[in-house]
């Protein structure tokens, strides 16, 4: 209890003075403009997560990705408020929920860690092995800082991946195809668990990929696992699921990641993101 | 990929991308293949292109070790019924459904003493265990631990914990069923290839992929159909 007082404080700072980080649009009154559409039990799933959204510790982790963000570093010394998210450089407001997209200075369709990658690499001149780059997961790499901050400017925005540039549209179908497509020593695909309505793997609800309203929670990545006690990221969970799979290990920011991560955006098309969300 | 030179501009991030991928070794961030030109992804069916990503672009670590002696390649390749499912999306034809009822029958392989109930107790453990079969820098060692059921991800066994619902409720199973020789028999076969039963159900062939070997699924079953067993209580 006191450990929640404590954990509320900052956030109480940070949302009282206007100089800090904010989401877009409060993810708790997105996610509960959502429940009161729809009747979902992945939603609903957990009252306590609920309750506690307001004070998700993933709100300083964007906060620390704003700072991150806007300090001049590399060797290059320069931040990353030139970096082209795919509304121009240093746009950050929608310019998540319209990711996975084509960019023609790499010929690629990127998702938001793929292009961070580039732009750290490019722009700041840090090199591959470099730990701003190398390290993707926990709530202490810079990735995720970053990634938090950056996500959040399109909180309640409408996911809307682009799809006139033929790559787009080629990666979107692939990754549904891979979605579909069973294998292993399981006989498992995504589908297997994200194609039916209130079904629980274990004693967590899933959600289910033909329901929009639902599948925007499903993809709103990052979001702070508290079973993790991290914030997680879309790359995360594409691994997470192929090690639940019994598949290959995937890398990260592979096409293929990329691919999928373009069609489950695509399925959530329309409804609004929650970001930074929180998750079991 | 195609539109890399039309602008002076994009031709130096090019050259700049290919320097890094020559110096730094970098990942698939980089460009890789398709920079090269020499793949055109737009040209391919969703499918060539789906395969293509899993076995020709680095998206996986294809070549980690597997369990079964294999490489990870292997898990990613489909068989016959994998591929008729996929294809589908588990909603074969009446004539796709017979024939993959029919391949499932005879792929079932008996124990040679019968099939006989194992210890519930151990069976519980496999069946309330998901160990087992995943690959990562440290992939589940079975010289260390058997290989588990992961029954609870998807059904309800036992009414002490809460076991997942993808899959039917077991609570119960066997004080509603019984015992008899055909109940036995239909659980092992279930359990083997359920495809016999269900064509292109979402449940794993424990026997026939060799996730459960035999004294496994003895095991698993007795904790089933045991009256002393916490599922039938």
């Amino acid at each position: 209890m006191m450990k929640k007082v404590l954990l509320a404080l900052p956030v109480a700072l940070a949302i009282g003075v206007a100089a800090h980080a904010q989401p877009a649009k409060d993810p708790v009154l997105v996610l509960e403009a959502l429940i009161g559409k729809v009747d979902s039990a992945y939603l609903t799933q957990s009252e306590q997560n609920l309750m506690m959204m307001a004070d998700n510790p993933a709100l300083w982790t964007m906060e620390d990705g704003k700072a991150l963000f806007h300090t001049p570093r590399g060797p290059n010394n320069v931040s990353l408020e030139s970096c082209d998210f795919g509304k121009g450089p240093g746009v950050l407001a929608g310019a998540y929920t319209e990711l996975p997209r084509f960019f023609a200075d790499t010929g690629r369709v990127m998702d938001l860690e793929s292009r961070l990658v580039h732009c750290m690499m490019t722009l700041q001149g840090f090199p591959a092995d470099d730990p701003a780059v190398r390290v993707r997961d926990g709530s202490n790499s810079d990735h995720m800082k970053l990634q938090t901050y950056i996500a959040a400017q399109s909180s309640g925005m409408p996911w809307n991946p682009p799809m006139k540039h033929p790559l787009e549209k080629a990666m979107r179908d692939a990754g549904e195809y891979i979605f579909y497509r069973r294998s292993g020593t399981m006989d498992f695909n995504c589908a297997t668990c994200h194609t039916q309505t209130g079904k629980r793997v274990r004693a967590s609800v899933l959600p289910n990929s033909s329901i929009p309203e639902e599948w925007t929670k499903a993809v709103s990545w990052p979001a702070f696992r508290v079973g993790h006690d991290h914030v997680r990221s879309s790359q995360h969970r594409v691994r997470e699921c192929y090690w639940q799979m019994r598949h290959a290990v995937p890398i990260g920011g592979s096409d293929a990641t990329i691919a999928l991560i373009s069609y489950w955006t695509d399925l959530a098309r329309g409804q609004p993101a929650i970001l930074p969300d929180m998750k079991r | 990929m195609m539109t890399l030179n039309k602008t002076r501009f994009a031709a130096g991030l090019a050259a700049i991308t290919l320097m890094l991928l020559v110096t730094a070794c970098a990942g698939p961030e980089s460009g890789k293949a398709d920079a090269s030109g020499k793949v055109d992804y737009t040209k391919m069916s969703a499918k060539e292109l789906g395969e293509y990503l899993i076995f020709e672009s680095n998206s996986f670590r294809l070549d980690m070790p597997t369990q079964e002696g294999t490489t990870a390649r292997e898990r990613m390749m489909q068989d016959d019924l994998q591929m008729l499912c996929s294809q589908t999306r588990n909603q074969p034809s009446p004539e796709q459904a017979g024939r993959i009822i029919a391949e499932a029958r005879a792929s079932m392989k008996y124990p040679e003493g019968g099939i006989q109930l194992g210890d519930w107790q151990r069976g519980g453990n496999l069946a309330w265990g998901g160990f087992g079969f995943r690959l990562a820098d440290q992939s589940d060692d079975h010289s260390r631990r058997a290989a588990d059921g992961a029954c609870y991800n998807c059904h309800a066994l036992s009414p002490q914990r809460t076991g997942g619902s993808l899959g039917p409720s077991l609570t119960g199973y066997g004080k509603s069923r019984g015992d008899s020789e055909a109940t036995r028999r239909f659980i092992y076969e279930m359990i083997y290839n359920p495809h016999a039963y269900f064509p292109c159900t979402n449940m794993p062939r424990m026997g026939y992929k060799g996730v459960l070997n035999e004294q496994a699924i003895a095991d698993i079953m007795a904790y089933l159909l045991h009256p002393d067993s916490p599922v039938n209580k």
